[in-house]
């Protein structure tokens, strides 16, 4: 099922990063961050507003230099964006200029690749993200929120990464919706076993989707937890009823400082 | 599109001639002080086929289309600088301010006792007047590219100049069409103003030999029709490139 892949490992060594702000001052951001995703690993990082998440996930996708520390790819100190890192934001960032299968296929010609050798791939990321063909030539103006992410996804697939990177992708969607795209998301993983580091808000997305939870405390961001999801793959929704799944998020929960989640969890015990 | 868009337009028009025609009459004003609008229909028509504006015409617009695209394409260069250099922008925008606010028809004389009273004046004034609107236009245009899409670039690794011609050009597009619209129609404008203070072919040298020497105001109302329709042409062809080059957003 899962294609053993040898690259895409992440390593975070003491990552710090502060602001500069306005009155001449910095504000700490990250506060040493120590983190390893092996390749193929799915790794989601949860917690609170403000805490630097997103952050950390441009500091991996090399849009940002931390003051001390470094992040690694494949054991390599990651100084600039890389080919071998894709990267999903926030919003679906698309050029509302362009049509979605232009969108999708901006990369490979930021890339330089011929027109046909993009138009093959092209196909084939709309198969991998369930995109209906009909609407590779509507504008983003044209598309629903769901679309526009879908869009947003095969865009960074297009240029086959070994890592994903998701900055609370599904958030502006529906809860029903997000679930399918978290499931989704599962079957892309099954297929090409990308590295994937998933920042999100939802407990239960996070459970569902990663094999560890790494829960980061408030501003300046450091890991404070990292939770392994012991839940059997292939994952499905009804998995989210397990007793293991309410153990793991009551331990999330504890962690992100709800004090009724850790007398739950010590009564448990 | 219905079939009768255009219906608003006859109508507009229509009503344009009559309230002309109403003055006319109703005023009892002499052809001399304001022509009705059949004699200038009819010395419109015979002024253009017995060659008569022909000249003055093609002279005019040989300079307006030079001043526009000379004086759009400086502007397109030097409204990015400004967007993109801080330093530029303070030091430039005092004195692309203060020469727009002085009159061009002030400067005209001038330029045209420098430059000559041939072509070449006539495509400095046409650029000058062209450039504060376009320069303005594409410095807002740059400025307005979403700060994400330019990280999005940045991720893909976009070279500077990918992100020129496929982030910051698409983007201030609009805006830039919005500064040519509003440019085209004063390099007319620029043209006339030109020809008025020194010229010995174009339209607004018929315009006074119709009113100076030949003492024919049907002549020189046909010349400030066929003004006016060069304006609305032009304007209309940036219209036409525009709605090509942007399309659906």
């Amino acid at each position: 099922m899962t294609t053993p892949v040898s690259s895409g490992a992440i390593t975070l060594d003491g990552v710090e990063l502060s602001f500069p702000t306005r009155d001449g001052g910095s504000l700490p951001v990250l506060a040493g961050v120590d983190l390893a995703v092996p390749a193929g690993g799915i790794v989601a990082l949860i917690g609170p507003n403000g805490c630097g998440k997103s952050t950390l996930l441009r500091v991996i996708a090399g849009l940002l230099s931390p003051s001390s520390g470094e992040a690694r790819l494949d054991g390599v100190r990651i100084t600039e964006p890389d080919p071998r890192i894709g990267l999903v934001f926030q919003e679906p960032r698309l050029l509302p200029w362009r049509s979605a299968a232009d969108n999708i296929t901006y990369p490979l010609e930021l890339a330089d690749w011929p027109a046909a050798r993009r138009a093959t791939r092209l196909t084939a990321l709309i198969e991998m993200v369930d995109l209906d063909p009909a609407a590779t030539t509507a504008h983003p103006s044209e598309l629903s929120g769901g679309m526009r992410q879908r869009v947003a996804l095969a865009r960074a697939l297009a240029l086959e990464p070994e890592v994903l990177l998701l900055d609370e992708p599904f958030s502006a969607l529906d809860a029903l919706t997000r679930e399918r795209f978290d499931l989704e998301l599962l079957r892309l993983w099954d297929r090409a076993a990308p590295t994937i580091v998933l920042v999100t808000h939802s407990i239960a997305e996070a459970i569902l989707v990663a094999d560890r939870v790494v829960v980061l405390s408030p501003r300046p961001g450091r890991v404070v937890a990292d939770i392994t999801v012991d839940l059997p793959r292939p994952r499905t929704i009804a998995d989210l009823d397990a007793a293991a799944v309410s153990r793991t998020a009551l331990e999330i929960r504890s962690h992100l400082g709800d004090p009724l989640a850790t007398d739950r969890l010590e009564a448990a015990s | 599109m219905t079939r009768t868009w255009w219906f608003p337009v006859v109508a507009g028009f229509a009503v344009f001639v009559l309230g002309w025609k109403l003055v006319v009459v109703v005023g009892g004003l002499q052809p001399y002080i304001l022509p009705p609008p059949e004699t200038v229909a009819g010395r419109f028509v015979g002024a253009w086929l017995d060659g008569t504006v022909w000249p003055h015409f093609q002279a005019t617009m040989v300079e307006i289309v030079i001043g526009f695209v000379v004086g759009s394409v400086l502007a397109l260069l030097v409204g990015y600088g400004l967007a993109r250099s801080d330093l530029f922008e303070r030091l430039a925008s005092p004195y692309l301010v203060a020469a727009q606010a002085i009159p061009i028809l002030v400067l005209a004389p001038l330029l045209v006792f420098w430059f000559g009273p041939g072509l070449l004046s006539k495509v400095v004034i046409c650029a000058l007047i062209v450039f504060f609107p376009v320069a303005i236009a594409t410095m807002v245009g740059i400025r307005s590219v979403d700060a994400r899409l330019l990280e999005l670039g940045r991720s893909l690794r976009a070279t500077r100049r990918q992100i020129l011609t496929t982030l910051e050009i698409p983007a201030a597009l609009p805006s830039i069409f919005g500064g040519l619209r509003v440019g085209v129609t004063l390099a007319v404008v620029g043209a006339i103003v030109g020809e008025w203070a020194g010229a010995s072919k174009g339209l607004a040298v018929l315009i006074n030999l119709a009113r100076g020497s030949l003492f024919d105001t049907p002549l020189m109302f046909a010349a400030l029709v066929t003004i006016a329709l060069v304006g609305v042409a032009l304007y209309l062809v940036i219209v036409g490139i525009e709605r090509r080059l942007i399309g659906v957003r």
